[in-house]
């Protein structure tokens, strides 16, 4: 049995943070209605492609935000949506908006009216929530990993400050909805109650331990601000590089400068001097442990740096790119690649399972559906004779 | 205040440490689990409650601030104050057991059959060397719901590997995307965007497997390796690696998503910076408009994202010259309420003193202790309507709840507390030198 089995979701997001949070619920049985805005959920236009070649079923982005998921076409702004609305919260127990405070109410999605259809409880991704001075503002990747605070750490002094790569903040703020939505559900099935649950990605962001709520904390104890660049502890520490690319290495003083001394394997830097938190900070100490490890990396692949480091329980790891990842023989048979099977773009590999679970399971049922692809079964299901169908249709209410 | 608190009546065993087993923990007592920490007096677990137990005010000086930012010196007691670690025990219980000796092997299994869930990710094979397999641990409750979160996974070629968040980020494919475009990886270093993400998702899978739980009575094992997990933060990658056999490298700060410009921008005065991305056409001709319909951005050619994607650095440079000479708190509300997203770089201190974050309820001040002053503190990311998810009691001091513990749940009479107490079980205070002297 799936662990979500017999949960409906009625998801109104789209792009990529919403997605990503009902995408987890999906792939652990949930059943994911996803209600799609006539031209389609923008993230149907992103890259990748496959082969390059655009086209709504065609996307990488698309394809990964949606398995598992129900397509049926609604255009909210038309009110005649307003009682095939009703009638889908009637079936559901959780539903996921991802729009700000404005369209929410615009496209009558927000609180107000869909608790008046069904006391279920309402996720609500939101940019800033639900109040507040920046209730309006919009927001990107960029701009969301700006304000949410160490980005000014991030990066070389005399330069900008940099993000993470890809959308990593704004799936940050959907991982974290799931997490409110599995909430919301218990507390739903647990006490009986309806109820909303704001999640704005801005406070996700601010919340993020990684060095943004913790460097928060510190300033508010220390009055300390980190600058740019932070770098790397200890007399060896940070990015290597080795004969194919690049290491990651912490050595600090104590059990993790052995470990690394051991992998280096080279007496010279056994001797006692070296493991001791003072000598990091002296370059020409530094320079000289360079000169050592410097040579010892770039005569290694990143495979035998890593080899070796495993060996001694050296905390080295190489730096991978998608290509690495995707060809790794470990993760291959480990499952973190699963396939997906879609009739325009064939059988093409997927990210898998994000943790294993020894009783349920995680699984692909079915890959990102067509636009619409379920009006007609769901709304039937809903009670909407054919008829009442194609006139939805006619009047441009569902697609 | 109605509760409704969705974990009320589940119990965590936690042996969680760092950021993504303790954030996994933190997450489900947020939503009213009991979760108890179990804590060794005698054995130091590496970045779980500080840099160092023996931290003094020169070295915290000269580590990073998130990490050894004290208030404002670690005192007698950094692992009851550092920034980076008191604020993920939030709503946690602390017990203090040598687990190694027999003695305190029992009294974790007293704990563990008493609990729903046990979590850990220690370095792999560390509870089996206690003597707490899955097997041992169902022995004791055959229902638990026991959550591993290895770096690298409990099988395969890479179990030896060692690594913190940073060496997650590496293999997941994070780091490798983060530098400047023009440079290598090396200039962005000391990022662990998986301990976060790890946490969420190991906080996820475990709801996942308590619903499981209430509709069959069947517990079970998760295993999440963060590398795994810290995957899926960058799909676009990984899927035109495997889709297109693409492998992507860093765009700086540019937009993966087609936004031109999308970028970081200087603004007047000292290290300030500004964010700006134009996500659509319309985003772009508003900056235009915003800014005075300059002559250079008059060319039709920059009408699309794909002609701006042409010149970008043109755009880039241009942009910034404008930015440059202005205010750029000004500039991030006149360009919103102009229709571009847009904000600025905040220091650590600006978010702390953000208007937007302390109307929004953000922050919960905490009366001081004696190891920290009073200050605001952050309530989850979240707000529950009816549900009282919120950071209810503060971070568990180590040690703090022995009493609570060891009389209230496990019943023990004030002889064998005393007993316990004389042997170093029981203790409000690391001494990681008392056994190996003695």
């Amino acid at each position: 049995m799936d662990a979500l089995e017999g949960l409906t979701v009625l998801d109104f997001t789209s792009h990529l943070a919403g997605p990503y949070c009902t995408k987890l619920l999906a792939d652990t049985g949930a059943r994911v209605i996803k209600i799609e805005r006539p031209g389609g959920d923008p993230a149907r236009a992103q890259q990748p492609f496959l082969g390059d070649q655009p086209g709504p079923d065609r996307g990488a982005t698309w394809h990964y935000l949606n398995t598992n998921k129900e397509s049926v076409a609604v255009d909210l702004a038309n009110p005649g949506s307003r009682d095939v609305v009703r009638r889908l919260m009637g079936a559901a127990q959780l539903a996921v908006t991802s729009s700000t405070p404005l369209v929410e109410r615009e496209l009558g999605i927000d609180y107000a009216t869909l608790s008046g259809y069904a006391d279920v409880p309402v996720v609500s991704v939101t940019n800033f929530g639900h109040d507040g001075p920046y209730r309006d503002y919009r927001l990107s990747d960029t701009v969301l990993y700006a304000m949410g605070a160490e980005m000014y750490s991030h990066g070389l002094a005399h330069r900008e400050p940099l993000k993470l790569g890809g959308t990593a903040a704004v799936l940050q703020g959907g991982a974290m909805a799931a997490v409110a939505a599995m909430g919301a559900v218990t507390a739903y099935e647990v006490h009986g109650v309806g109820q909303l649950v704001d999640v704005p990605l801005f406070t996700v962001q601010i919340s993020n331990i990684d060095r943004r709520s913790s460097s928060i904390l510190a300033y508010r104890f220390s009055g300390r601000v980190q600058q740019r660049p932070q770098g790397a502890g200890g007399l060896a520490g940070g990015v290597y590089p080795v004969a194919d690319g690049y290491v990651e290495v912490t050595a600090t003083a104590g059990n993790y400068w052995r470990r690394f001394v051991d992998m280096i394997d080279d007496d010279a830097l056994r001797e006692p001097k070296w493991d001791n938190p003072m000598t990091a900070m002296d370059p020409a100490a530094k320079e000289e442990a360079d000169g050592i490890v410097y040579p010892w990396m770039l005569s290694r692949t990143r495979a035998e740096v890593w080899d070796e480091a495993r060996r001694a329980r050296a905390m080295v790891a190489p730096i991978y790119d998608g290509t690495d990842l995707f060809g790794d023989e470990n993760f291959h048979d480990r499952g973190l690649w699963a396939e997906i099977e879609h009739h325009e773009i064939g059988r093409q590999p997927i990210l898998g399972r994000p943790y294993i679970f020894e009783k349920t399971p995680w699984r692909i049922r079915s890959a990102a559906p067509a636009l619409g692809q379920h009006t007609d079964a769901v709304l039937g299901e809903l009670g909407y004779a054919t008829g009442e169908i194609g006139r939805l249709r006619a009047e441009g209410v569902v697609a | 205040m109605n509760e409704y608190l969705p974990l009320q009546g589940v119990r965590i065993c936690d042996f969680t440490a760092v950021w993504a087993g303790q954030t996994a923990t933190m997450y489900l007592a947020d939503m009213g689990a009991e979760c108890i920490k179990v804590e060794n007096p005698f054995i130091w677990n590496p970045m779980t409650r500080a840099a160092s137990p023996r931290i003094n005010a020169m070295v915290a000086a000269i580590l990073p601030p998130w990490i050894a930012g004290h208030p404002p010196e670690p005192g007698p007691r950094p692992w009851n104050n550092s920034p980076a670690f008191i604020q993920v025990l939030r709503n946690k219980k602390s017990v203090t057991v040598d687990s190694r000796r027999p003695e305190g092997l029992e009294i974790v299994k007293q704990i563990i059959r008493s609990s729903d869930v046990i979590a850990e990710n220690l370095a792999l094979g560390t509870l089996e060397k206690l003597g707490l397999s899955d097997d041992a641990i169902r022995a004791e409750r055959p229902d638990i719901i026991i959550l591993h979160m290895p770096a690298f996974g409990r099988t395969g070629a890479y179990i030896e590997g060692r690594g913190y968040g940073a060496h997650i980020d590496s293999v997941a494919g994070s780091t490798i995307l983060r530098g400047y475009r023009d440079s290598s990886p090396s200039d962005n270093v000391g990022i662990f965007a998986g301990d976060y993400w790890g946490g969420m998702h190991g906080a996820f899978a475990l709801m996942a497997a308590l619903r499981h739980r209430r509709r069959t009575g069947e517990g079970q094992v998760i295993e999440m390796a963060q590398v795994e997990s810290s995957a899926h933060m960058f799909p676009q990658a990984a899927l035109d690696a495997a889709w297109n056999g693409r492998a992507h490298r860093s765009v700086g700060n540019r937009s993966i998503e087609g936004f031109v410009p999308n970028g970081v921008f200087p603004t007047a005065g000292t290290d300030r910076w500004i964010a700006i991305s134009c996500r659509s056409d319309q985003e772009w001709r508003a900056l235009v408009e915003f800014m005075g319909n300059p002559d250079w951005a008059a060319s039709p050619d920059l009408g699309t994202a794909a002609g701006r994607a042409r010149q970008e650095e043109l755009v880039e440079a241009r942009v910034a010259e404008w930015t440059a000479v202005r205010d750029r708190d000004e500039l991030f509300h006149a360009l919103q309420t102009a229709g571009v997203t847009a904000g600025p770089v905040l220091t650590a201190g600006e978010a702390a003193q953000d208007p937007h974050l302390a109307a929004t309820g953000t922050w919960k001040r905490l009366p001081a202790t004696e190891d920290y002053p009073e200050v605001d503190w952050l309530r989850p990311a979240y707000r529950f309507s009816k549900s009282d998810v919120d950071l209810r009691t503060p971070p568990c001091l180590f040690g703090e709840h022995n009493d609570y513990v060891y009389r209230d749940l496990l019943g023990f009479d004030d002889d064998t507390i005393e007993r316990l107490r004389a042997e170093g079980h029981i203790a409000d205070t690391f001494a990681p030198e008392a056994l190996e002297n003695g």
